[in-house]
């Protein structure tokens, strides 16, 4: 075997090994710049719905503020949450409302208190409707177009 | 209860266009796809160099051959206006790029076939994509893909199209050649347990009674899934596949997990593998033989037997060092029936742990994708399915690279996408497929129309 | 209230990468931590490889005479083996068993891959270059390996000769052999294999190194030994009466003298009439505690540092010696004890070498395809075990063994030469014959070989051994 094309073949080798990595590397940048925009739209208010405050205590947001909307919404105490509400009655994470199906959803995260929609409390995952109240704590929240 | 067959999807603008306006481009996945390409030609020139002792043209054609066929399913999703994931079909691709190098390395004989069913692996991507229109009708069929499994599972035991190879009964004739039908199945399981559990996890998971830490599930909700799932494992037995057993299991386990979130039920189920191979070992001879040759495999007795292939295997791993000995430069035939059972430790011999490490990572990357697709889903049949196709392909990779690395004994499963196999190729692929649309759902449903 | 199933999607993803995780480090196990150990194993194909494709190194004797040579076949490259009584050293290559022996020991050589040699290693690792292979050179004789053929002739046993001052092996024979021919044709490989893996009697064994039997009388240099360099007067006589017991504790067991001796012996009548009783008291005046300090000394219990596998033998089951019987016992070479004709003739070419013990080796060197010398074989003395009185001491005495009046080791005499040595008539399993050994060397004044000889199950022991190192030794000193 002479030389040069044993070099070019080891070349060939190499080059494969490197493309090899080149593209696990790519993939991977691709896929976390897909989460991140897939959760930036997930941060995006949808603009098609608000929950409006009915009642609130001091501290948390006024009545008559209109709270926009994203995808996900998780509601709570914590501060990381997207709606923060607080309130003493409220859990650090305390439900999560989602746009899902072409409709919205109420789901408790696991509340000390209960979460309730129209008084009643929410046993799993339900619907909320438009004109529905939900009861976070000692807040109401109104859910309108 | 809780069913989110909800309200029909938003409507979309017509789905069908060509020329850059009316399609929709994906340009993550064409820059991903232009790597696949210079994979299949790199690695094609450098074991068609290795063989020949020289860069004749020859090498280049099957490689032009697979990156016009990956082309054309990009085009085909572009055209379709797909608003799913980018970088799944890429990985794949590049899985199936490498399977088609080693198989010209290992047996270039059966080159041909493979490309054959590539292309038809694309054409089931395709179809796949299309069909069926909603994705949540196939939980509404759930009992028909039940009853469909079963028949496929059964069919390699019946006289005329079953055929038994290298001792397992497990293949069915199709015309010139076989296949297993029992890859299908596996598909079709997931997508049942998906569909049942969606349904009845909250009974399955409401731990009304307990004794002490664990939960006493309710038993009527439980009996049709362990029955399905014991249906499947019996004939599994019966076909002398432990590779299957142990997938089935393992799917049955997961998915219970996952959507009951007790922990307790891995654990159990954990349990009762154990104790299940304990009792196979001592019945069942093929058994025995397999774990003895896990354990001992050096041994005088069994390093000429039974144990050969894997300690040929085991030869190909040492000899691949940091680097590898070179595609085209190792000895990997050595191994028998090395293109299907042992291609992890082919490659590993000719690239070297570097090269070993990238397919694993891989893997990972995409089992991380198919998961994070699941966590977006907005049903929890989706959720399911998508976690449970993940989970597959998952822990497919680990039992065969773990029998390779002589970490568990070895199973019949083989490496996905990358090991010679044509229903599993074409199985696979459709998994992407089903991964691909759950995750234009989900977009779909975020972004808007 | 049900969990959503988020958090269990993420743990199930956790516990899979980390079990990707302990994979990968699986595979980096194989391929990098455990890498060098399987790519030497014999049993590696990639070390035979080069047969396939170009011939195999030959490996020759001392004089270059072809050992094992490959041939252009029909069908590609065939391995042939010319002598047959060196099958176990020599060994076999075959791509379906692997490799053993020289063949084994020196698979890189053979291969054209020396480790003295990068430069060949480079080029077939990057350039897929392969050198001619050359050869190995064995230090085996030609005359001196047919003297010990013909001696030892249909006699299950070993026979070894030594050069003491360089370590090398001159002839090394053990019966039953085998034909390496048949292991590697391809037709009869897998039969022969059977019948030979099968066989009781062990024929792949390579009894020169690895066979272990209890020494007998011939251990007794190793107690002289401990005895002399402790300050013991070889000259005071001792009572010897047979049957002998140190003390009433010994109960049933007493030491047995092998002509039922009653009388005064010094330690030259110990060797010449192997007198075991007198040992046997030697050995409990210098204790078992020294015994044992000199057996580790001698090598036994170590396994010789030869190229080839080579047997550890024991000094005692537990290692040491622990009860007075036992000391008894293992000083005139019973006991527990079990060495291989070589550590035997190793023991004695450390006294025939001034007390320093050589390393022994079959290879003498590696050559290239043009006979230019690639690498010495050479591997030097191993230190000195006893000193260089201690030896002169046990030569004369040993000289004594073979030509002193009463000698039991009157049959290894050779006219003209002063030999030294002396027999061994080991007992072994009740109801079974005695070994029968021999070991010594010649000419005693400035030995040039040492030959160990054992017959297994001979019925007259000792007796039959000795003219067999004669035989030997006649051939090594050209009489």
């Amino acid at each position: 075997m002479e030389i040069t094309f044993a070099v070019l073949l080891w070349g060939v080798r190499i080059a494969f090994l490197v493309v090899l990595y080149l593209f696990v590397i790519r993939s991977f940048g691709a896929l976390q710049r897909a989460l991140g925009s897939e959760m930036a739209v997930a941060a995006r208010p949808l603009g098609i719905a608000f929950l409006v405050v009915q009642r609130s205590v001091r501290g948390a947001p006024r009545v008559g503020d209109r709270l926009p909307l994203r995808a996900v919404n998780a509601i709570g105490r914590d501060a990381g949450n997207d709606l923060v509400i607080n309130d003493e009655a409220a859990s650090a994470r305390h439900a999560l409302v989602e746009f899902a199906d072409g409709e919205w959803w109420v789901e408790d995260a696991g509340s000390t208190n209960g979460t309730l929609v129209n008084g009643e409390t929410v046993r799993s995952r339900e619907r909320l409707q438009y004109g529905d109240e939900l009861g976070i704590g000692r807040v109401a929240l109104r859910l309108e177009q | 209860m809780n069913k989110s067959q909800g309200a029909a999807l938003p409507a979309s603008p017509p789905r069908w266009g060509l020329g850059g306006i009316a399609a929709r481009s994906r340009f993550t996945e064409l820059s991903l796809l232009v790597w696949v390409g210079l994979l299949a030609v790199f690695g094609f020139i450098a074991v068609v160099g290795a063989e020949t002792s020289s860069f004749g043209s020859a090498s280049i054609v099957v490689p032009a051959i697979f990156i016009v066929l990956v082309l054309s399913l990009h085009v085909f999703l572009i055209a379709r206006r797909f608003r799913g994931d980018q970088v799944l079909m890429p990985i794949a691709a590049g899985f199936t790029a490498i399977g088609l190098v080693l198989v010209q390395r290992l047996a270039s004989d059966l080159l041909l076939q493979q490309l054959s069913w590539t292309i038809i692996a694309g054409g089931a991507f395709a179809a796949t994509i299309l069909i069926p229109r909603d994705l949540t009708a196939l939980a509404r069929f759930k009992w028909t893909w039940a009853f469909l499994g079963v028949l496929l599972l059964v069919a390699p035991l019946f006289p005329i199209i079953g055929r038994e190879i290298n001792g397992a009964r497990i293949w069915v004739k199709v015309g010139p050649g076989s296949i297993e039908p029992w890859e299908a199945v596996k598909l079709l399981l997931v997508i049942f347990f998906a569909a049942y559990l969606e349904e009845y996890r909250e009974v399955l998971s409401r731990s009304q009674r307990r004794i002490g830490p664990f939960p006493i599930p309710p038993i009527p909700y439980l009996v049709p899934i362990v029955a399905m799932w014991g249906i499947a494992m019996l004939v599994m037995i019966f076909e002398k596949d432990i590779g299957a057993t142990a997938l089935f299991f393992g799917i049955f386990l997961a998915m219970l997990f996952l959507a009951t979130g007790e922990g307790f039920y891995a654990v159990l189920g954990l349990a009762l593998l154990l104790v299940g191979g304990f009792v196979a070992y001592q019945l069942f001879g093929h058994v025995q033989v397999r774990v003895d040759t896990w354990l001992r495999p050096f041994d005088e007795d069994l390093r000429f037997g039974s144990g050969y292939q894997l300690v040929q295997g085991l030869y190909a791993l040492a000899n691949g060092g940091l680097f590898g000995a070179g595609l085209g430069n190792g000895m990997p035939d050595r191994i028998p029936v090395v293109w299907s059972d042992f291609v992890f430790d082919a490659f590993a011999e000719e690239t070297g742990f570097a090269g070993a490490l990238a397919l694993l990572t891989l893997y990972l990357l995409f089992l991380y994708r198919g998961m994070v697709i699941a966590l977006r889903a907005p049903t929890t049949f989706l959720q399911l399915l998508a976690a449970g196709l993940s989970f597959i392909i998952a822990l497919q990779t680990l039992v065969i690279v773990g029998g390779n690395a002589r970490l568990i004994p070895l199973t019949g499963i083989t490496l996905p996408f990358v090991a010679y196999g044509g229903s599993s190729l074409v199985t696979n692929w459709m998994l992407v497929a089903l991964l691909l649309r759950v995750s234009e759902v989900s977009n779909r449903m975020r972004e808007g129309p | 209230m049900t969990a959503p199933i988020a958090a269990n999607i993420r743990s199930l993803t956790l516990a899979l990468a980390i079990a990707f995780l302990v994979t990968s480090v699986g595979v980096s196990y194989w391929t990098i931590l455990a890498s060098d150990q399987l790519a030497n194993d014999p049993f590696n194909p990639r070390l035979i490889a080069a047969s396939n494709d170009r011939p195999r190194g030959a490996i020759l004797d001392r004089n270059g005479a072809p050992l094992a040579t490959t041939e252009k076949g029909a069908s590609g490259f065939v391995r042939s083996y010319k002598d047959q009584s060196l099958a176990q050293v020599v060994g076999y290559a075959s791509l379906q068993f692997g490799l053993s022996g020289v063949e084994a020991a020196y698979a890189e050589s053979l291969i054209g891959q020396d480790p003295a040699d990068p430069i060949s290693i480079w080029r077939a690792r990057y350039l897929g270059e392969r050198q001619a292979a050359g050869s190995v050179v064995l230090g085996i004789d030609e005359k001196i390996q047919k003297a010990a053929v013909e001696a030892l002739g249909g006699r299950r046993g070993a026979i070894v000769a030594v050069d003491p001052r360089s370590g090398a092996m001159l002839a090394s024979v053990s019966v039953p052999s085998f034909d390496p021919n048949e292991v590697v044709d391809l037709q009869r490989q897998q039969a022969a294999m059977d019948k030979l893996n099968n066989a009781p009697e062990h024929p792949l064994l390579n009894r020169a190194a690895q066979g272990q039997y209890p020494p007998g009388s011939t251990f007794k240099v190793v107690t002289a030994s401990a005895a002399l360099e402790s300050g013991f007067d070889p000259t005071k006589k001792l009572r010897v009466d047979d049957p002998y017991q140190a003390d009433r504790s010994w109960g049933d067991y007493f030491v047995r003298s092998a002509s039922h001796a009653h009388g005064l012996f010094d330690m030259s009548d110990g060797f010449r009439l192997s007198e075991n009783i007198y040992f046997a008291q030697v050995g409990l005046q210098i204790g078992g505690g020294k015994l044992a300090e000199y057996a580790k000394r001698f090598g036994i219990g170590t396994a010789p540092k030869l190229d080839l596998p080579a047997a550890k033998g024991q000094l005692s089951g537990s290692g040491l010696l622990d009860r007075p019987t036992l000391v008894a016992d293992t000083s005139y070479g019973q006991g527990e004890l079990l060495v291989s004709p070589l550590q035997m003739a190793l023991i004695y070419a450390t006294i025939a070498n001034g007390g320093v013990m050589p390393t022994p080796h079959y290879a003498t060197g590696v050559r290239d395809a043009e006979g230019h010398v690639v690498r010495q074989v050479a591997p030097g003395a191993q230190g000195q075990v006893i000193s260089a009185n201690t030896a002169k001491t046990l030569t004369t005495m040993l000289v004594g063994a073979v030509a002193g009046p009463g000698a039991f080791a009157f049959g290894a005499k050779v006219p003209g030469v002063d030999v030294a040595g002396k027999t061994g008539t080991a007992e072994t399993r009740p109801g079974e014959a005695p070994h029968g050994w021999f070991v010594g060397f010649a000419p005693a004044e400035a030995p040039t070989v040492v030959v160990a000889v054992i017959v297994e199950n001979a019925a007259e022991g000792g007796v039959t051994a000795a003219p067999l190192g004669a035989q030997v030794m006649r051939a090594a000193l050209g009489k």
